[in-house]
């Protein structure tokens, strides 16, 4: 690895003074098979969280005892309730519990519109996993996403520094960004190397659940019908606890990085990623 | 030392450096690459991000679109997308293409000599009754009758449950009901194998689809609503699709389906329809209750 490094950095040393003259030096980052099935898989996961947060509402997991005033049973209605009650202009809602429901799922009730949306996305998720193979394969992204064995000690380092960042920008102070020479620092590359394996875990525990009984030993893996269940449950907090930090620390990073997954190629020619500004 | 062992050394340390060279191979096979740097014009890469970026917009925007117009009428208008009614019908091409190839997948999923799994008494759970609607009133038990149509014979049978009972095998097994709607249970089940039905009283030649209805079932207001299902023969001729008659050792209650109901464990709850009064035979697709509401027509599991 040294010597590698070694030779890039040459390259990039032996092409500068030129480019200050002639032109600029870019890096490839994401083929373009890569970047079609990261943007195709929003409104994809989006599907497939609204549709599957209404067939989840046919028939809840989690329930406690019936309210006495409203006879609510459903966690996520409470929600709804409160929601109802204290912000202005929703009290009265026509149906408290039933907010909730209908702001960020397809709403309850429609089981039939909710399996054929699910069905729809579910399939196309499939194929634009596949794609994102194809394309970690092409490009041979699939190196940069690998765990390594320094990979716990480095993300702690990162999250210190995650976790710190803003308070030393409004303390005004220096806080320097971990020094990585690798595509992805600790942190990232844990997280894109789970998030594929739980769309795939996914995908696995979808096909327990839909076909439990042709798949049986596929939902015995997973410990059964029920529990496959609660897994497919949980594994969309994944995407959802994913999302959140993911888009936050892009726009944070700026518009190189945001940049080069819409055209492929960054201005950070050097391995390093967020260096010390 | 033996001039044979000095030979040896050498050997020995051949091998182990050429297990070392396909070990770093190996290693440096999975080692991440240096990103590919390129010179290119000043003006090259603000040149493809304009490029790309509307490109990107375009997509974006045909997939909001496009995207959004798949969303349920009622969802639309709760998000004030749009308002009253409006002609749909060519936006569920896409939804139904995608319910058909689904069911496609679970017809190739089925195979007539692939039992399912059986469970044991200890993992039987409660089975809730789930007549949609209302459950009929059991004063229909006692007149009872199953009509068969479509016969090769030509004719319209008519039995009643001592004639089932009296005639054919009780089979048993203990099975899981998977529900449309997520919730599933394990039950004891008994009755005639539906295979057995067909063997006795055969459809006409090249049938391929039963339509099983009841008459008793009703509406949410108590109103007659007679429940019918689709059934493809091959499902129907199953080992394990009967056409029960006990639940947990017991006849059947009126909640399930007294005093005959299929049980068909690898379709979906929907299509195990209770209190059957009639079975036609025929070489079409049958209307299903269901499927006319939406859901898929083949249901397998």
């Amino acid at each position: 690895m040294p010597h590698s490094m070694q030779l890039a950095n040459e390259q990039i040393a032996t092409s500068a003074p030129e480019s200050q003259a002639a032109g600029v030096v870019v890096a490839r980052r994401h083929h373009l098979l890569v970047r079609f099935s990261h943007w195709f898989n929003a409104p994809i996961l989006l599907g497939l969280i609204l549709s599957g947060v209404s067939i989840y509402w046919a028939s809840p997991v989690y329930q406690h005892k019936p309210d006495p005033v409203t006879g609510n049973f459903d966690p996520l209605a409470d929600v709804g309730i409160w929601i109802c009650a204290h912000l202005p202009g929703l009290h009265p809602c026509s149906s408290p519990p039933d907010w909730v429901y209908n702001h960020i799922s397809l709403g309850p009730g429609m089981l039939a519109v909710a399996l054929r949306l699910h069905w729809l996305c579910a399939y196309l998720f499939m194929l634009n996993g596949l794609v994102f193979v194809i394309g970690l394969a092409m490009g041979g992204g699939w190196r940069a996403l690998l765990p390594r064995p320094t990979d716990l000690r480095d993300a702690l380092k990162m999250f210190r520094y995650y976790l710190g960042a803003p308070l030393a920008k409004l303390a005004r102070r220096s806080w320097m960004h971990p020094r990585f020479n690798t595509k992805y620092n600790a942190l990232q590359r844990v997280a894109y190397f789970s998030v594929p394996v739980a769309g795939l875990l996914s995908i696995l525990t979808g096909w327990a659940i839909h076909k439990p009984v042709q798949l049986y030993w596929l939902a015995a893996i997973f410990g059964g019908y029920d529990k496959a269940r609660i897994w497919h449950f949980w594994l969309m907090w994944i995407f959802i606890l994913f999302v959140v930090p993911h888009v936050i620390l892009v726009l944070a990073d700026g518009w190189d990085t945001l940049r080069s997954m819409i055209v492929g190629w960054s201005t950070r020619t050097g391995r390093s990623e967020g260096l010390e500004q | 030392m033996n001039p044979g062992d000095k030979h040896s050394v050498p050997e020995a340390d051949d091998t182990s450096s050429a297990e070392s060279l396909s070990l770093t191979k190996a290693a440096s096979f999975f080692q991440e690459r240096p990103p590919q740097a390129i010179e290119v014009a000043p003006q090259a890469l603000p040149h493809w991000t304009r490029r790309d970026v509307l490109l990107f917009g375009m997509g974006a925007i045909a997939t909001l679109v496009g995207g959004s117009s798949l969303l349920p009428q009622t969802t639309l208008e709760r998000l004030g997308v749009i308002h009253g009614n409006k002609d749909w019908s060519k936006k569920e091409w896409l939804l139904n293409r995608a319910l058909r190839i689904d069911d496609d997948v679970a017809e190739a999923l089925y195979s007539r000599n692939r039992l399912v799994p059986t469970y044991a008494k200890s993992q039987i759970t409660p089975l809730k009754n789930n007549y949609n609607g209302a459950t009929p009133d059991p004063s229909y038990i006692p007149g009872w009758r199953l009509t068969l149509d479509g016969l090769a014979s030509g004719l319209s049978v008519s039995l009643d449950i001592r004639n089932l009972l009296g005639s054919f095998r009780v089979h048993e097994q203990i099975t899981r009901l998977v529900c449309v709607e997520g919730w599933s249970a394990i039950a004891w089940w008994a009755g005639l194998r539906f295979d057995d039905l067909l063997s006795a009283y055969p459809p006409v030649s090249q049938a391929k689809w039963a339509r099983i209805e009841s008459s008793v079932n009703l509406g949410p207001y108590g109103n007659p609503d007679p429940y019918f299902v689709s059934l493809d023969l091959s499902t129907a001729r199953h080992p394990q699709t009967l056409l029960a008659t006990h639940l947990n050792g017991k006849p059947l209650t009126v909640e399930h389906g007294a005093p005959l109901r299929l049980l068909v464990p690898v379709k979906l709850g929907l299509k195990n329809i209770k209190a059957i009064t009639r079975i036609t035979y025929g070489k079409h697709e049958p209307a299903d209750y269901w499927a006319k509401r939406g859901y898929s027509r083949y249901d397998g599991i």
